[in-house]
């Protein structure tokens, strides 16, 4: 869990820190303005957000294997 | 490179579809009109009363008021329109328009809605349905002389590509090419999947399984993308970020499964009765999750488009142009899945190599 947390910070801070707030916050009424793109933006984002997560896994493991193999060999 | 070209046209589409998607401007429309004389009636700002002036605030978006061949319209469902007396510009996104309604009132029943329609040279026409609501005491089938005065003719559609205009979606319209089809080909990976982990119960061969569970672990991606990108567009349009929509509970449901059917795969150290489990979990797993999301959904109301009595790609919530970019959208999704699994794919197959080795 701990290796995830740089990446589940990232998102909480994303959605879940407007969430407690009321729809007035300017983090809100930004991502409203201009007939709602940022929301748009931020759908985006948390796309390649994902994308980025499963590259850093399967990263992770691949170096895991390496070592393996190396110290075998 | 010459069997990598599926990986290329993945990105090429994605790329299309992100400036596409986000470059095209959304059409010129009507966010709000709002009555602000108040009527004998004691009318509030969506209902205006029969024979009387009304001066009606409004505010568009993306529209271009200071073109003077403004005219605006209130329009009786296939009956007629009636014209504004007064065009007053106020700047480019308002405007005030005066409309005198008539007295008599062409329909059957007391209480009807009209839709605003404004249209210049510069804009094309703009729609808002249902602006108002109506009441009158006098009507008539046969005297239609009035609302038929100065019908809506002459008008002609802004020339270019551009996106229908939704007055609570906005710009969030676009999300129709990223929300939508990451579950699209969520659909279409777990599809793929269920066939290998048949054939791997057919073969018993290591390998399909390894396919199999990969493609699970991108769709299940995916998916959670899905619910995540979702309810962001949630809270912009409904207001919350999670309401209480059968289909956004279903599709977490069927998430979990998934997402079970992972962990329950790597609880499992024996290699073959792992295979065996996880290929028999993923049948039952997608027979589950169609009746989760297309079932149950359809059956109860749903604020998503195609539940509940809702047109999904057929009705007016899906145009040609959305459509432009919407269907290269899941394939472009399609593809970059399927290169993250066949990463994966290459990842365990090499861990499998080194496993059985020892």
């Amino acid at each position: 869990m701990k290796k995830y947390t740089p990446f589940l910070t990232i998102l909480s801070l994303l959605l879940f820190s407007s969430s407690s707030l009321q729809a007035e916050s300017p983090a809100i009424d930004f991502l409203r303005s201009t007939g709602k793109i940022y929301s748009v933006i931020a759908v985006i984002v948390v796309i390649i957000l994902g994308i980025a997560f499963f590259l850093y896994r399967i990263d992770n493991k691949l170096t895991k294997l390496e070592n393996k193999i190396n110290n075998e060999q | 490179m010459k069997s990598n070209w599926w990986k290329i046209l993945g990105i090429l589409i994605l790329i299309y579809t992100v400036i596409v998607g986000m470059s095209v401007p959304l059409k010129p429309g009507i966010e709000r009109a709002d009555s602000i004389s108040m009527g004998s009636n004691g009318n509030n700002a969506s209902s205006i009363s029969s024979g009387e002036n009304h001066v009606i605030k409004v505010i568009g978006y993306n529209t271009n008021y200071k073109d003077n061949t403004n005219k605006a319209w209130l329009r009786l469902d296939t009956i007629g329109a009636v014209a504004a007396t007064k065009f007053e510009t106020i700047s480019e996104t308002e405007a005030n328009v005066h409309f005198t309604i008539p007295t008599i009132f062409p329909a059957r029943d007391t209480f009807q809605l009209l839709s605003m329609v404004i249209y210049n040279k510069e804009d094309g026409p703009s729609i808002l349905p249902d602006a108002f609501s109506i009441r009158t005491n006098q009507r008539s089938n046969s005297n239609l002389t009035e609302w038929t005065v100065d019908p809506i003719t002459n008008i002609t559609d802004k020339p270019g590509m551009q996106f229908p205009y939704r007055s609570v979606l906005n710009e969030t319209i676009r999300n129709t090419f990223f929300h939508i089809p990451l579950w699209f080909s969520m659909f279409i990976l777990l599809l793929i999947s269920i066939i290998y982990s048949g054939k791997y119960l057919k073969n018993n061969n290591i390998k399909d399984d390894i396919i199999a569970s990969s493609l699970v672990n991108v769709a299940v991606l995916f998916g959670i993308l899905g619910i995540i990108t979702g309810s962001i567009w949630a809270r912009f349009t409904w207001g919350t970020f999670w309401t209480t929509d059968v289909k956004l509970n279903m599709s977490t449901v069927a998430m979990l499964i998934y997402v079970a059917s992972l962990i329950l795969r790597s609880s499992i150290n024996d290699v073959d009765r792992r295979a065996k489990l996880s290929a028999s979990y993923n049948i039952f797993a997608f027979a589950a999750l169609i009746p989760l999301v297309f079932v149950i959904p359809r059956l109860t109301d749903s604020l998503h488009p195609g539940n509940g009595g809702n047109p999904a790609l057929g009705g007016e919530d899906m145009e040609n142009t959305l459509r432009m970019v919407f269907y290269p959208a899941i394939i472009g999704f399609t593809l970059l899945g399927l290169w993250m699994t066949s990463i994966l794919i290459r990842y365990e197959s090499l861990k499998d190599r080194w496993l059985s080795r020892k």
